[in-house]
């Protein structure tokens, strides 16, 4: 592939048009985390403005990925239990996913799915932060949206590629564009200015070695995106379940009991995930005969 | 156990899970007969799905469970030289069955 298209491309997904930008909103949000004089409750305010954008934060927030015992209400209790990075990048997921709901319903499951296994599998090896890895579940496969939007005729060639070859999807965006989804994520979420600890798990869930700095947060969501593959949930635009990767395996260090756990708290969190789309496709069929 | 938009459950079923109010209390507990009051009573309190026992209804389109255990030995059938992964599909496929049980 020569390097001159490379970038093209490159070029192309960086300039996005038709994906949402980051709202004025997370600028001004980002401001007030960096000032040591406002409060949370300051910043739960100015989120509240946004009604639409505050609903949908507080639905994410009580959906099973997050595992809360008791309900949150309000949203400055969010940016305490959740820390601000994760509000931060919930408000880029819901207006990205606002998109992949009405574009893309499985690779929505799927990255619920995902988030959930992240969750889990987080709290199962006790990370510092299982919030923030199970965030990047939510959005590491952003990549594939941004490619969809952004290059359809190339997209198009993806699939194609993918039928006829039967190759993987990533296999086949190397092939057409010379970059995978989780390259063109890394770079989309760096363009947000969102946090390493987001970024470097969204550009190495397919080889968790190239991470510097979050190897195992990387992992966890390689590992989470085999995971939810292979339970079938979800669809990711091909169905096989990849390989996993040695040095990932080794950094998680699962027993058979780790697994059994995983496998049947997964399971269980993903009826009431199940439920919460359920709810949306609900929601959307009400607002279609409604409107 | 089946989940189901509460507009699919009839009288008779039988809930797998607890029915949560949305502020998070339980209306329903697991095990619980649903009568007609409580269909009602589901349907005014706005709750969208419920789990029941069994596989009560037919989805269109819906795999059998032998459909649905060639599907898992499709998905892994690039990895089987990888012992970690054998043994999550072993895992699921066990898992699925008893789920039909």
């Amino acid at each position: 592939m020569e390097d001159s298209k490379r970038q093209q491309f490159r070029a192309a997904l960086r300039e996005t048009k038709n994906l949402p930008t980051l709202p004025g909103i997370v600028v001004k949000l980002s401001r007030m985390a960096d000032d040591p004089d406002s409060t949370t409750e300051q910043m739960g305010k100015v989120l509240s403005k946004d009604h639409i954008l505050a609903a949908k934060l507080l639905k994410l927030v009580n959906s099973a990925f997050y595992g809360f015992p008791q309900r949150i209400s309000s949203l400055s209790s969010a940016i305490i239990l959740l820390g601000f990075n994760v509000v931060k990048s919930l408000i880029v997921s819901a207006s990205i996913f606002e998109m992949m709901e009405d574009q893309d319903v499985e690779l929505w499951e799927h990255s619920l799915g995902c988030a959930v296994a992240c969750s889990v599998v987080a709290r199962r090896i006790g990370v510092d932060e299982p919030e923030e890895v199970s965030t990047a579940g939510l959005i590491h496969d952003i990549g594939k949206v941004a490619i969809k939007m952004e290059l359809p005729q190339e997209y198009e060639m993806i699939t194609r590629l993918m039928r006829e070859r039967k190759m993987s999807m990533r296999q086949a965006e190397l092939e057409v564009l010379g970059l995978g989804h989780d390259e063109a994520g890394g770079w989309l979420t760096k363009s947000w200015n969102l946090p390493t600890k987001l970024i470097e798990p969204i550009a190495c869930h397919h080889d968790p070695r190239l991470a510097k700095d979050e190897m195992l947060s990387s992992s966890i969501i390689h590992f989470s995106d085999i995971l939810i593959r292979g339970m079938g949930y979800g669809h990711a635009g091909d169905d096989k379940v990849p390989a996993l990767s040695k040095r990932a395996w080794q950094l998680l260090n699962l027993s058979p009991e780790d697994i059994n756990f995983i496998i049947d708290e997964v399971e269980e969190k993903l009826w009431e995930v199940k439920g919460f789309s359920l709810e949306i496709q609900a929601e959307t069929e009400n607002s279609a005969t409604n409107g | 156990m089946q989940q189901i938009l509460s507009a699919q459950a009839k009288e008779g079923m039988v809930l797998a899970k607890d029915v949560m109010t949305p502020e998070s209390r339980v209306l329903c507990g697991k095990g619980t007969v649903l009568s007609t009051t409580l269909l009602d009573r589901l349907e005014k309190m706005d709750i969208v799905h419920v789990t029941v026992e069994g596989h009560p209804v037919e989805l269109p389109g819906e795999k059998t469970l032998k459909q649905e255990l060639q599907a898992v030995e499709e998905r892994f059938s690039d990895v089987t030289q990888i012992a970690p992964l054998m043994y999550i599909k072993q895992r699921i496929m066990k898992k699925l069955v008893e789920s039909r049980g």
